[in-house]
């Protein structure tokens, strides 16, 4: 009696291995699909990257983060970072990383934003994703890399599948609620005034939205960063894979290098895309 | 007070055709607002609804029609369904049952493609809390029904910029709504429905977040804005004040009903029942009654081409001692007292308007009593009553406008000591008439002498 049952068990493990095979057979090819097409963008924003000569990334990434944050020390800072990094000998590397962060983003948005704004506009949809978005935002991330690696074998294709599963959820939700926060008094404002939906979206609620969202993208870009070193374990090349390595061989050193080369990617990234956020904020209350 | 405000319609300006028509309107929030409609339950009272359903009755078969160019008032206190009845007009919110007809078409049966049409250029809405676009500039707020629309940049701009002078806010088009203050936001709302140049203006409670004075101001302004433009309106406001000054009729309503409506005097001097009469016993007559529903109308009309002797002919055989003369057209001219014929006379003037006297009051046919008390207590001639092209239309007693005052008076605060005052009045009087007597025989001797 101390010991749970054996014949009361739950096949679950097997039924989701039915489940996935199914797909795999039935959806494979759809998979295969999407697998080339994100594939495809992947190669190209990463041999962008790497064909830039490194002074130009580190000029625009000076300039930006100067207009973005005012301050023309911030810029020359931010600069440094980058000129830190290739210094360390990991140029090639966060370069890679980079590009994954920015498919998986740019994904990421193009499923996010108007996920959120259905959810916004319809109470249903909103009952029924605000659960699933919960269970995704606390599940352990390493668990989305096994369905990204069934579906789409090793390699960089899986890494940014699952990288934008983990990141997806903030710009949702922070969309979802941008425009629910919209005043009803400013939306009642615009259908009175004989707005189409379409216009009432993009004139009204959107643009009142925008600080909201603007912070969403902040959240899943720095997720994607997260997420991005620990789908290196199926496969994605990039500095990752470099602190992987260096765990599994103990080189501490290495790790150490390489681990600084991420968080100084994601000090540029979280300020750049933060500053943004802030002036969105700034610029729907003047 | 007065016996004739059952014919008596305000509205100086309306051309009689229906513009807006409702016909028992009902609105019920809740799940089974259909269910409870047509059952028996529609039929108790707004507690009884929601006590046994959880449903919230907003509003009971209301009808009321609104005529082209009239400012058609509805007043009820807060939670009376006033805001749910204006937002039901454009459909913001679908009403339950009910016709409501907008220039003849059934609005009810749109579809959205048609309600868009209808909101974009026959209907302006103003909101109580003025509803503007935070993240637009002033002329983006007031260009936004036209973009809407459609219609290009620069068009779009020159007008909105027009009406946005017109509203006074000229300096501040590129400034956004937080940088304005309450009253000027509120313009800006004004100038948003205004730019579609609408037909039918719809103005939930308008001007009750503003501070009084600013209040009244604006009040002002609308009227001369609608003066000027014409509009159908739908004003809703909780303000008696407010409802009596701009109203050419006014609907009171309670729980979702519309329980009276009529015009401001009917309102106040022959309210329905309780509730009116409770909500509208503040207001005083003096307010409300106009001009032209105490007028008279003269025995004697003198006009400028007779002669002196004929008018004091006409004025003696039906014993005036003054009265008004008019030009060919009906204008006023002025006004003549047998004093001033018998001088006239004497010094051997011909033409009527040698003998007019000077400072002759004068009223318009929509001045209320208490601008009118002013003039009374000024003169000692009755105050003529013109129209606005300056015709002449009848007169008012000084009498009758004190005593109104004083009736008033009296009624408030039960205090005597008036009297005394129009006891003075009459000696006075009295005394004119010994005089007047002894020169109308001298007079009456010299014409004869004449003859
Ligand atoms: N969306 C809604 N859901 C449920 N009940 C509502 C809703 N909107 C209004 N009501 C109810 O309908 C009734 C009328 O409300 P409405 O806002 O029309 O009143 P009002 O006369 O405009 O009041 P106020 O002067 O305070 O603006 C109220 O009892 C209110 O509780
Ligand atoms: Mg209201």
């Amino acid at each position: 009696m101390l010991e749970f049952p054996a014949s009361v068990s739950l096949p679950l493990a097997q039924w989701v291995d039915a489940i996935m095979s199914w797909i795999l057979v039935n959806w494979g090819v759809f998979f295969d699909a999407i697998g080339s097409g994100i594939l495809f963008g992947l190669l190209h924003i990463e041999r962008f990257l790497l064909w830039l000569p490194w002074v130009v990334v580190v000029l625009l990434v000076g300039v930006v983060a100067w207009r973005v944050m005012r301050k023309w020390w911030l810029g020359l800072l931010m600069a440094a970072f980058f000129v830190l990094i290739g210094s360390l000998g990991y140029w090639d590397l966060s370069m890679m990383t980079l590009a994954i962060i920015i498919a998986a983003v740019i994904i990421s948005l193009a499923i996010g934003i108007p996920t959120g704004i259905l959810m916004a506009r319809s109470n249903a949809a909103e009952s029924i994703l605000k659960p699933i978005l919960d269970a995704m935002q606390t599940m352990p991330s390493f668990v989305y890399l096994i369905p990204a690696l069934m579906l789409f074998g090793l390699g960089k294709v899986p890494a940014v599948f699952a990288t934008i599963i983990y990141a997806v959820p903030p710009v949702i939700r922070l969309t979802d609620v941008g425009i629910r926060q919209v005043s009803p008094n400013v939306v009642e404002a615009a259908e009175a005034f004989g707005s189409s939906a379409r216009q009432t979206l993009f004139e009204v609620q959107l643009p009142l939205a925008m600080p909201s969202i603007m912070v969403g993208v902040n959240q899943t870009t720095m997720m994607a960063l997260a997420m991005v070193v620990i789908a290196s374990m199926i496969g994605a090349r990039g500095l990752g894979l470099e602190v992987l390595l260096a765990i599994n061989r103990i080189e501490v050193g290495r790790g150490f290098a390489a681990g600084l080369c991420i968080v100084l990617l994601a000090i540029v990234i979280d300020r750049v895309t933060h500053a943004l956020a802030a002036k969105q904020e700034q610029a729907t209350l003047t | 007070m007065n016996g004739n405000n059952g014919n008596n319609n305000n509205g100086l300006s309306q051309s009689g055709e229906t513009c807006i028509d409702v016909r028992g309107l009902w609105k019920i929030f809740g799940h089974d607002s259909e269910k409870i409609l047509s059952s028996d339950a529609c039929n108790s009272s707004k507690e009884t609804i929601l006590g046994e359903t959880g449903s919230v009755l907003a509003l009971r078969d209301v009808s009321f029609e609104v005529n082209q160019g009239e400012l058609f008032v509805i007043m009820g206190l807060s939670g009376s369904g006033k805001s749910t009845l204006i937002r039901c007009i454009l459909r913001l919110i679908e009403p339950t049952e009910g016709e409501i007809i907008i220039s003849g078409e059934d609005i009810c049966g749109y579809d959205n493609k048609q309600l868009m049409e209808l909101r974009r250029n026959t209907t302006g809405m103003i909101f109580q809390y003025f509803g503007l676009f935070p993240h637009r500039t002033v002329l983006d707020n007031v260009a936004y029904g036209l973009k809407v629309k459609g219609v290009g940049k620069e068009e779009r701009y020159a007008r909105a910029r027009e009406v946005i002078e017109k509203v006074g806010l000229k300096e501040w088009e590129s400034y956004f709504p937080s940088a304005l203050s309450g009253g000027m936001q509120q313009r800006v709302g004004i100038a948003r429905a205004l730019a579609n140049d609408p037909e039918v203006l719809l103005m939930d409670e308008p001007f009750s977040g503003l501070d009084p004075l600013i209040r009244r101001q604006m009040q002002d302004e609308l009227i001369a804005i609608q003066a000027e433009v014409q509009k159908t309106i739908l004003f809703v406001t909780h303000d008696l004040d407010e409802a009596l000054k701009l109203g050419s009729r006014i609907a009171i309503m309670r729980d979702g009903e519309i329980i009276q409506i009529g015009t401001p005097e009917e309102v106040i001097t022959a309210p329905s029942d309780d509730y009116v009469r409770e909500f509208v016993q503040d207001a005083s007559p003096a307010k409300v009654v106009t001009a032209k529903s105490i007028m008279e109308q003269p025995r004697v009309l003198l006009y400028e081409w007779q002669g002196p002797k004929t008018a004091l002919a006409l004025m003696r055989s039906n014993r005036l001692d003054d009265a008004f003369v008019v030009t060919r057209t009906g204008g006023l001219q002025g006004m003549v007292t047998i004093e001033g014929l018998v001088r006239l006379i004497r010094n051997k003037g011909n033409f009527l308007h040698e003998a007019l006297e000077p400072d002759l009051p004068v009223s318009t046919a929509d001045m209320v009593l208490e601008d009118l008390f002013p003039l009374a207590v000024s003169t000692r001639y009755p105050i003529a009553v013109v129209d606005e092209k300056g015709k002449f239309m009848g007169y008012v007693h000084t009498g009758t406008i004190l005593g109104s005052m004083i009736q008033e008076k009296v009624e408030e605060e039960k205090e005597m000591g008036e009297d005394e005052e129009k006891e003075e009045g009459e000696v006075q009087k009295d005394e004119k008439m010994e005089v007047r007597t002894k020169d109308i025989k001298d007079i009456e001797e010299e014409t004869r002498i004449d003859a």
